[in-house]
């Protein structure tokens, strides 16, 4: 092991009273959380809520239920991200400029250089892994089976098991807020910086478990979700008719299955050089810093078509709904998934023309990143002739749809200039990359937006407040505007990013104009959370019938809403691309089966969650080097999975006679059939006999 | 597209598929293809970082290849993994004529075998720190221990697995998840095998020559 | 009712947000008499390699737009007149498929990246600092200044070895010459950006990397590391001044005099962590001749220069 500065003991390990921040801004967020804990705490102990907890949520192997809280995770840490990219802006407003005024202790603005720094890499590495994936993997969750007709994923334990650890990854990243620091090296976790001689505090070690840990989980999610997708498909979904998103779906999972242990390898390697004193990433004793970008961005950068892919699939479902229209260039559409998906994997260079290899290398690596653009493009254009001909509805989920298109033209033409090396020579690292990225990352944000609007009311019965969820757009769009039209024109400038302290009072100005792009942000966020009060409040008002848009074309729409838990009562035979659009021109949207059978569903389980909090303590132990904690979590972990192995009954069978109850009380309230009986144009669901 | 088939039957009995079942097992293969992808990359990142941390400058000055490896031993090595795995296709022989002494003992002999193996490369790894050569000393025995003691760990795995699994079988006989753990227990043991040849190609071998 | 007044408002605001970007610029546009624009580093190249990367600039820009605005232009062309609200527009719910576009939406993207790939091919090599052709013919027989480049934690070393000088955080070129930079760093990896005169190249530990660039203009001009490493990095700035030929040469010689010389064991005291808050300016008179390798040397052999717990600037 190697030398540690400051106090290690065997029983606390680095642990020490010294290790909580002093600092009044993360007091005030202590104070916060655990205002929030208690409340939290006391409304479950005091409303008897417990039990409904652990039975519902935390054992459940329900692929919808896991998916939701996936998605909980991501709005939580987006909030958490949110609010780091307020501090940021504050303080380089505030820095901007010798004269400019100090706080706190701070020469400029009201941040330490350090606390700066661990704010920037705490907010990159919250919005990509855990923000933004958590959510897309929850909205995969939630809606792939559905759109394939299945009753249940290839392995709901399986899929349990990656929310927990996800959890776990998230757990640790708040944790070391109060207890100890985080990495100050970026999201990427620059070389050498992030080795013990320049990094000497527990913040990196934060950094590479809760990545690590709650990598495990997305790529054991992926496998599930691949073998889904190719297994559980119901008679009649072949493969030309799956629709787009679960397309999507396949080709970024594919992606994260291959891709997130590479970033495995890239910080376990990372973690030996720290934890026992090897030289792989070190400048040097025969170490090589640039392996470290190498691997870290063969993950990265597949990682970024990760987050989009799912993005273009959501907007791939959302465009056709609204335009009532099928998708335009359903096969090009599908080969354009998985040509971005391959070729992501030949880029990653792109990351680092600068560091120095040959102008052969560098141009191999900017014609492969520009091929990019070519299916990209495909798929602008064929959103573009799905609207063609249609009667376009701009509902909120289109809304968020029209508004990624249009980000991911912005992005992708700042894109096309980093990708050639003659531009990106002077770009790189600049703000100019900054706003690139955000704008990219935008198009999946939107997309999450549109997604999550969009099927809300299959998973909850009732929709979103419309008028709010607008507002909530329209002040989200303007703020993104705000800050990162001006972070373009300030990368042309010559500001470099990551600066706590901006020496240039010239880009006064930009900063200016970018918080108050903040200031529209905090309001948006105000609207999205008066929209979800509004809408659980006036649920009853805003229920829906199985197809809650009225030109919903997929399977998904069949079910009732919300979806009852075994997905569909019996399986549906499919019988063309856009099933629902097909069964309506039928006649037969609402024919329901004839007679019920038994259904075999898994049992809720502990397990996962036991083996989650095994992780937690494992990641805990590494972190402080509490080496007697690593080793009984670790073995705790295995000990369980074997334990585990030895139960013989998971499933249970829910008796064909409670289906049909069941069935019957879910299509028996279904609403707006009262009143005009029409949503958005198109008649709505009516109940109707069964089997008539 | 939303055209519907021409033809089709549209009864409404045509809309629903009763007694529609998964195959579990196949799935469960499936899957664990999908999970050996994955590991496949972990090795694949590994040997990357190996061959750029191979450069005689990435020794630091210390030892290289040459005085690392002990052709024997590693060949002995790779006869107990093949060995272990021969006999493990003999379980497989068994399973397919539902003789659970036979499985059993092809699961014993090759948990023995691979035993065996760890053995010859504990030895190996004791030896090299009497020696005094630690994967600290340089990038290049970084990279070389990193790599050689994964796969070291997969094989502890793969063992303690097999143990489990011979005291499932053994206790609960030819159920659908012993099968299948059996079939996923081959595919991950005939792996490791490959991954054992391809260390031995690509680091032992080049030592060699 | 209500919550429609609303949206009105909140799409005003919208309006409003997106209308000042553009007002934002024509201020700017209005205070560029006063200098503002020349506040645009990467518009105003002072030497043959960044007026390369504008150049490329310029063109990506302009083919790019060339598809990016038709694109936007018709997307929101079809979704406004095919609109629901809109009866008396065409409306052909199966239409789905035609060979034609297909074609056209993949050959025109394949086109340019051709086009594109190919500008970026020449542009590569155009710019590369190991073969510096732009240098060459920009100018043509000049014999050309050595500079080695040393980062520490957190400032910049320039070593001029053929004067046996050395200056810290502050780079004087002579106009018109080419200067070749050979480049390493103590502790982590730096970025070497001059946005007037040069393109951005890493300086990294144990290795050796390189830039060249010939400065056309005498001026000062701004210079930074452009890759984060550590607390001290939003003030590892220099300032570059480029002079004539007659005015580097009597710089030079006014250096020699300096009182403070420089070898190895000064190095290792001049490169402990330091945060150059104030721009400090340091001169170095008897340079050691092979500084620059004992540095590499010392790295490669495992010589850090170890940040404390903790860190600096932490609370
Ligand atoms: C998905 C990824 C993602 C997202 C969405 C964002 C969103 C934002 N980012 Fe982020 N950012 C990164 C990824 C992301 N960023 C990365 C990878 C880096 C680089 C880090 C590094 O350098 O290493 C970075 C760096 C970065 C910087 C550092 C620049 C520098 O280096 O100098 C800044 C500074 O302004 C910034 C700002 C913002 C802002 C203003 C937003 C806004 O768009 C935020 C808008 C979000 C909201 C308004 C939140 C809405 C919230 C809800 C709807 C949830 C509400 C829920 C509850 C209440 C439960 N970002
Ligand atoms: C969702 C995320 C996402 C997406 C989709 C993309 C998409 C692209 N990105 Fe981006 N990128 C990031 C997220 C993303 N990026 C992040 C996070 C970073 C920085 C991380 C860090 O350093 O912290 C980064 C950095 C980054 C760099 C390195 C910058 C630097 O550090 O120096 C480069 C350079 O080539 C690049 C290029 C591209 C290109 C060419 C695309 C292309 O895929 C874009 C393709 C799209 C189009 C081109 C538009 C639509 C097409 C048409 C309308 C047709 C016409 C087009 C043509 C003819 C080409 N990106
Ligand atoms: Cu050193 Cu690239
Ligand atoms: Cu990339």
């Amino acid at each position: 092991m190697v030398n540690v500065q400051g106090p290690w003991s065997p029983l606390i390990g680095r642990l020490s009273l010294g290790a909580i921040p002093d600092n009044p801004i993360i007091a005030g967020a202590f104070l916060f959380s655990a205002v929030l804990g208690v409340v939290i705490l006391g409304y479950l102990t005091f409303g008897h809520k417990w039990g409904y907890l652990w039975r519902e949520w935390l054992t459940t192997v329900d692929h919808k239920k896991i998916g939701v809280m996936y998605i909980l995770i991501g709005l939580v840490m987006l909030f958490r991200g949110f609010i780091d990219a307020v501090m940021m802006r504050t303080q380089q407003v505030l820095a901007d400029g010798p004269h400019s005024p100090g706080f706190l202790g701070a020469a400029h603005g009201y941040l330490l250089p350090y606390h700066f720094d661990q704010i920037y890499s705490a907010h990159g590495t919250i919005m990509i892994l855990f923000a933004a994936t958590p959510i897309l993997v929850g909205l995969m969750n939630i809606i792939v089976p559905l759109q394939i007709g299945a009753r249940d994923m290839a392995f709901p334990y399986l899929n349990a098991l990656g929310l927990w650890l996800t959890a776990v990854g998230a757990a640790l990243i708040m944790l070391s807020l109060f207890l100890g620091d985080f990495s100050h090296a970026g999201w990427v976790g620059l070389t050498p910086l992030t080795e013990m001689a320049y990094s000497p505090g527990v913040g990196v070690d934060y950094w590479i478990w809760a990545i690590q840990i709650a990598s495990v989980g997305t790529t054991l999610g992926a496998a599930n979700l691949i073998a889904t997708i190719i297994k559980m498909r119901a008679p009649g979904m072949t493969w030309s008719r799956l629709p787009i998103f679960t397309w999507t779906s396949l080709s970024t999972n594919i992606i994260a299955l291959t891709s997130f242990p590479v970033l495995g390898v890239a910080l376990g390697l990372l973690g030996a050089d720290r934890y026992f004193g090897t030289h792989f990433f070190t400048a040097g004793l025969g170490g090589n810093l640039m392996l470290y970008a190498d691997l870290f961005w063969i993950w990265g950068h597949p990682e970024v078509y990760f987050v989009i892919l799912p993005a273009f699939g959501m907007m791939s479902e959302i465009i056709p709904t609204f335009a009532e229209k099928p998708l335009f260039g359903y096969a090009t559409m599908v080969a354009a998934s998985f040509a971005i998906a391959g070729v992501s994997w030949s880029v990653w260079l792109h990351h680092f023309f600068t560091m120095g290899a040959g102008p052969s290398v560098n141009t191999f690596f900017s014609i492969a990143t520009m091929i990019v653009g070519i299916p990209t493009g495909v798929k602008v254009f064929n959103w573009a002739f799905t609207v063609y001909h249609g009667r376009s509805r701009f509902e909120t989920p289109m809304l968020w749809a029209v508004g990624a298109l249009f980000m991911l033209l912005l992005g992708g033409l700042t894109g096309m200039m980093l990708a050639m090396p003659p531009i990106n020579y002077s770009v790189h690292n600049s703000v100019f990359v900054v706003a690139h990225f955000h704008t990219m990352l935008m198009v999946v944000i939107y997309g999450i937006m549109g997604a999550v609007a969009y099927w809300f009311p299959k998973v909850f019965g009732f929709k979103l407040d419309e008028p709010l969820g607008k507002r909530f757009f329209w002040f989200f769009t303007a703020g993104t505007i705000m800050v990162f039209i001006p972070m373009y024109t300030s990368g042309f400038m010559g500001m470099t990013r990551r600066l706590d302290y901006i020496a240039n009072p010239a880009l006064l100005p930009f900063e200016i104009a970018e918080e108050i792009g903040i200031g529209l942000y905090v309001v948006s966020v105000y609207y999205f959370v008066r929209q979800l009060f509004v809408s659980v409040r006036d649920r009853a008002s805003h229920r829906v019938g199985a197809d809650a848009w009225g030109s919903a074309r997929t399977l998904e729409w069949l079910t009732p809403s919300p979806v009852p838990f075994y997905n569909y009562a019996v399986t549906p035979r499919v019988h063309a691309r856009d099933e629902l659009v097909w069964r309506r021109e039928q006649g037969l949207e609402a024919a329901t089966a004839a007679h019920y059978e038994d259904i075999l569903m898994p049992k809720n389980t502990p397990v996962p969650l036991v083996i989650g909090a095994f992780a937690m303590t494992l990641g805990f132990g590494l972190v402080w080097r509490i080496w007697w904690l690593t080793d009984a979590s670790f073995l705790g972990i295995i000990l369980t999975v074997i334990a585990r192995s030895f139960v013989r009954d998971t499933d249970y069978v829910v008796r064909a006679g409670e289906v049909r109850k069941i069935e019957q009380g879910l299509r028996g309230n279904t609403p707006g059939t009262g009143g005009d009986g029409t949503q958005g144009g198109v008649g709505v669901w009516r109940p109707q006999e069964s089997g008539s | 597209m939303a055209t519907p088939s021409g033809g089709m039957d549209v009864a409404a009995d045509g809309l629903w598929e009763a007694h529609y079942h998964h195959d579990a097992i196949a799935t469960r293969t499936l899957g664990f293809w999908l999970y050996m992808l994955s590991d496949a990359m972990i090795f694949a990142g590994l040997f990357a970082a190996y061959g750029v941390l191979s450069h005689h400058y990435n020794a630091a000055g210390g030892p290289t290849l040459h005085t690392l490896v002990q052709p024997l031993s590693a060949y002995g090595e790779t006869l107990a993994v093949f060995a272990s795995v021969l006999a493990y296709g003999g379980a497989m022989v068994a399973l397919k004529n539902h003789s659970r002494t036979g499985v059993l003992f092809g699961l014993g002999a090759a948990f023995i075998l691979g035993a065996v193996f760890l053995g010859l490369e504990l030895r190996d790894f004791a030896q090299l720190f009497q020696a005094g050569i630690y994967p600290q000393d340089s990038g290049y025995l970084s990279a070389f221990f990193a790599l050689v003691m994964t796969h070291g760990l997969h094989m502890v795995f793969g063992l303690l697995w097999m143990a489990v699994l011979f005291v499932q079988v053994a206790t609960q006989g030819f159920t659908d998840k012993t099968v299948y753990r059996l079939l996923n227990l081959k595919l991950f043991w005939h792996f490791q095998a490959i991954l054992w040849v391809l260390i031995f190609t690509f680091v032992d071998m080049r030592g060699v020559l | 009712m209500q919550a429609r007044r609303y949206d009105t408002i909140a799409r005003r605001v919208g309006y409003l947000a997106r209308s000042l970007v553009p007002l934002s610029l024509l201020f700017l546009s209005g205070c560029s008499a006063h200098g503002l624009s020349r506040q645009f580093l990467l518009f105003r190249p002072a030497g043959p390699l960044s007026a390369a990367d504008l150049r490329f600039t310029i063109l990506d820009v302009a083919v790019m737009l060339g598809i990016i605005i038709p694109t936007a232009v018709m997307t929101t062309y079809f979704l406004l007149r095919y609109r629901k609200t809109r009866a008396s527009a065409a409306y052909d719910p199966h239409w789905s498929h035609s060979n034609l576009i297909e074609i056209v939406v993949w050959t025109i993207p394949v086109l340019t990246v051709a086009l594109l790939g190919y500008e970026s091919y020449k542009g590569t090599y155009a710019v590369n600092p190991y073969d510096p052709r732009m240098i060459k013919t920009a100018a043509p027989g000049r014999a050309p200044l050595a500079v080695d480049v040393i980062t520490t934690d957190w400032q910049w070393l320039f070593i001029y070895p053929q004067q046996h000088i050395a200056i810290a955080n502050k780079l004087v070129i002579p106009r018109g010459t080419p200067v070749v930079f050979r480049m390493t760093s103590a502790t982590v990896v730096n970025d070497f950006f001059i946005p007037n005169l040069s393109g951005m190249i890493d300086v990294m530990p144990g290795m050796r990397t390189k830039q060249v660039l010939v400065a056309d203009k005498t001026g000062q001009y701004k210079g930074y590391s452009a890759n984060f490493s550590g607390s001290g990095f939003s003030w590892m700035g220099f300032r570059t001044h480029v002079v004539s030929r007659s005015g580097f040469t009597r710089w030079a010689q006014a250096m020699e005099k300096s009182p403070r010389h420089l070898d190895y064991a000064q190095f290792n005291v001049f490169a402990k962590p330091t945060t150059n808050t104030d721009g400090k300016t340091y001169a170095f008179s008897q340079v050691h001749a092979r500084l620059f390798d004992q540095v590499i040397k010392g790295v490669l052999a495992g010589k850090v220069y170890t940040t404390r717990l903790p860190p600096p600037g932490a609370a």
